[in-house]
């Protein structure tokens, strides 16, 4: 069953991918030394303009972040993540931005762009609604008015060659994982990114959100550099086979007259 | 509710609030009168229901009783960014609440009202209010880098409050509201030198209220010169270090453009996004003294050129060039070259207001949709 389940889900990445990228698109080369800067701090970016390259999953993007038998659910996260293995339609499918590790979890893949000046990092995502999201580095703190989004709030500092992220004020419009990790807005989490040779990134996430799971715990993947491959405009909305799903296609108006079930 | 707008021959827009209505905020895109008739005025009272707090439209929803029978109500109000900014927070509005709602009434006759005026026991919920900052009396210089080129960009800041909202060839002067509706439907062929299907479709998007936007029913890109004409702005990051110029959107999805600044040719990569036609297109930069100038093309005929529905066709080429005249001052001009929807090229321009200290506004169209 379980089996079944994940070709209907690869089935349908691929048709909401509208490419087979599901899968890694080559062999990468024999892997080198990290690239590091001017410091000798390891770079998460190429090491100069004509070292290119965006960060795509190594393992089947379905694959769970967590062993299911390891994540330490409440009774009603449990349900809702059972649920979700039967009706697949996850809200990315729908062109939302998702966040966490499910930012990560796209054939096309992220850009990490470091900019010294502007003290951040910023995401850049090809896949989804085709966004971005900032790491503040300046040493900021949350701010206690955030409006909630998909990314949440992020600050990030270094420990040694690992950038570390902590963020909150996620909205719930959104799945962990492509598997369908639930959430709350309490949601807070913590991830490091450790470049741990030229082609591999280490992802590691600390899910704390008590109103979901009955604990803080782990989760992660490694990402694969892709090298030479660049940003491209993607944008989700433009053919997408969920269209049916969404209020307003083919119609002459949003209608909000009746409730629509997100 | 909306603003008039006279477009000098010197291309400075004059802001008239329109006899009786107030003068809104205006920054999410969408038409209200696409959906909306304005002539349908009406009133409701009843019990709240549900408050969906998310852009691009908030929406309440009220049970209104006519005595035997009740009857759901969907209430649309002005995006959360605005209500936010006008004195509303996701709390002030909540079920169980008996709430009064003046407004308008969906053109298709569902139980849809748009309102701009909503109380609780007698207290207005919300006044909306231009969000535009004040400018400041005195001009300060440009900023720059420490390579002494002018800054487009800051760490936190962004450009905002277009002057127009609207494309309307310089030196042409029609009434336009921030929606990009002509008061006069006869001034279409003055608005630029439309070929004849191009001046039909435009003339037939403006007689349908504007209500076949691809940005607002499908949440399509503001494609062109669409991303900056939204109070909603935009935000420079200069990547000097790889030559390329990201314009970080936010109007629509929050996308992201790439204006390329190391010469490349304007063809797409064969694992990317190969040749096909873009929303955003394919741009080229380079500094002309203290200009930006940006040649794009490659683009898609998915999307409106502008907010009131110029077309366009694949053969668009934009010449764009970006000004910062004084600190808080970005003048846009552009050039549209399109012989398959126009007669000849044409310009437009248009100033954008520095917003300081703030973050581009987080909006996604999408937000509010299944």
């Amino acid at each position: 069953m379980i089996k079944h389940i994940q070709v209907m889900l690869t089935a349908l990445a691929i048709a909401v991918s509208g490419s087979t990228l599901a899968q890694p698109r080559r062999e990468p080369p024999p892997a080198g030394p990290a690239p590091v800067n001017a410091v000798g701090r390891v770079l998460l970016q190429g090491a100069d303009p004509t070292d290119k390259g965006v960060w795509t999953p190594v393992f089947g993007i379905l694959d769970p972040i967590t062993p299911y038998e390891q994540i330490p659910f409440q009774p009603w996260s449990k349900a809702l993540y059972d649920y979700r293995q039967t009706r697949e339609l996850e809200p990315h499918t729908r062109c939302k931005a998702s966040g966490t590790a499910r930012q990560f979890l796209t054939p096309y893949g992220v850009e990490f762009v470091e900019l010294q000046d502007l003290q951040q990092i910023i995401i850049f995502d090809i896949g989804g609604p085709h966004t971005f999201r900032i790491i503040y580095m300046d040493g900021r703190e949350h701010p206690q008015d955030w409006q909630h989004t998909y990314y949440g709030h992020s600050v990030g500092r270094w420990e040694g060659n690992t950038l570390v992220v902590d963020s909150v004020g996620f909205t719930e419009q959104f799945w962990l994982d492509r598997r369908g990790m639930p959430h709350t807005d309490q949601l807070h989490t913590i991830e490091r990114f450790t470049r741990t040779n030229k082609n591999t990134m280490e992802y590691r996430i600390t899910i704390d959100d008590p109103a979901t799971y009955t604990k803080t715990f782990d989760g992660g993947f490694n990402l694969r550099w892709n090298q030479g491959e660049e940003l491209f405009e993607y944008v989700c909305q433009q053919a997408n086979y969920a269209t049916e799903l969404m209020v307003g296609a083919g119609a002459e108006s949003v209608d909000r007259s009746s409730n629509i079930v997100p | 509710m909306q603003r008039t707008k006279f477009k000098s021959a010197i291309g400075v827009s004059v802001l008239v609030a329109a006899l009786g209505l107030v003068s809104a905020p205006l920054l999410a895109q969408p038409a209200v009168h696409a959906k909306f008739d304005p002539a349908s005025e009406m009133s409701i009272a009843g019990i709240v229901t549900y408050v969906d707090w998310k852009n691009p439209r908030a929406h309440v929803f009220v049970n209104v009783s006519d005595g035997s029978t009740v009857t759901n109500w969907a209430v649309e109000l002005e995006s959360p960014l605005v209500l936010r900014g006008s004195g509303w927070s996701a709390a002030s509005v909540k079920p169980g609440d008996r709430i009064d709602v003046k407004g308008i009434r969906a053109r298709d006759g569902s139980r849809q009202i748009w309102s701009e005026s909503m109380t609780v026991a007698g207290r207005p919920v919300f006044t909306l209010k231009d969000l535009a900052p004040a400018v400041p009396a005195q001009k300060a210089p440009a900023p720059r880098g420490s390579d002494g080129m002018i800054l487009l960009g800051a760490a936190s800041g962004y450009w905002g409050f277009p002057s127009e909202h609207a494309l309307v060839e310089d030196g042409v002067e029609v009434d336009v509201d921030s929606y990009g509706q002509l008061a006069n439907l006869a001034d279409a062929s003055k608005v630029a030198p439309l070929q004849p299907w191009a001046l039909a479709l435009y003339r037939h998007r403006q007689e349908r209220n504007l209500r076949d936007d691809p940005m607002f029913i499908n949440c399509k890109p503001p494609g062109g010169p669409r991303q900056y004409q939204s109070d909603l702005g935009f935000k420079f990051v200069e990547d000097k270090a790889n030559q390329r110029i990201f314009v970080m959107i936010g109007s629509g999805n929050r996308n992201y453009r790439i204006i390329y600044m190391d010469g490349r040719a304007q063809v797409g990569s064969v694992t990317g996004d190969d040749d096909n036609p873009l929303y955003y297109g394919r741009a080229q930069g380079k500094w002309e003294g203290d200009t930006l100038v940006v040649n794009t093309r490659g683009f898609n005929e998915d999307f409106w050129l502008t907010n009131g529905g110029l077309p366009h066709t694949g053969g668009l080429v934009l010449n764009e060039r970006f000004t910062r005249t004084d600190m808080n001052t970005l003048q846009y001009e552009v050039e549209i070259e399109d012989s398959g929807a126009y007669t000849r090229p044409w310009k437009a321009s248009w100033t954008m207001q520095w917003v300081p200290d703030q973050e581009v506004p987080i909006f996604f169209c999408q937000d509010n949709r299944p």
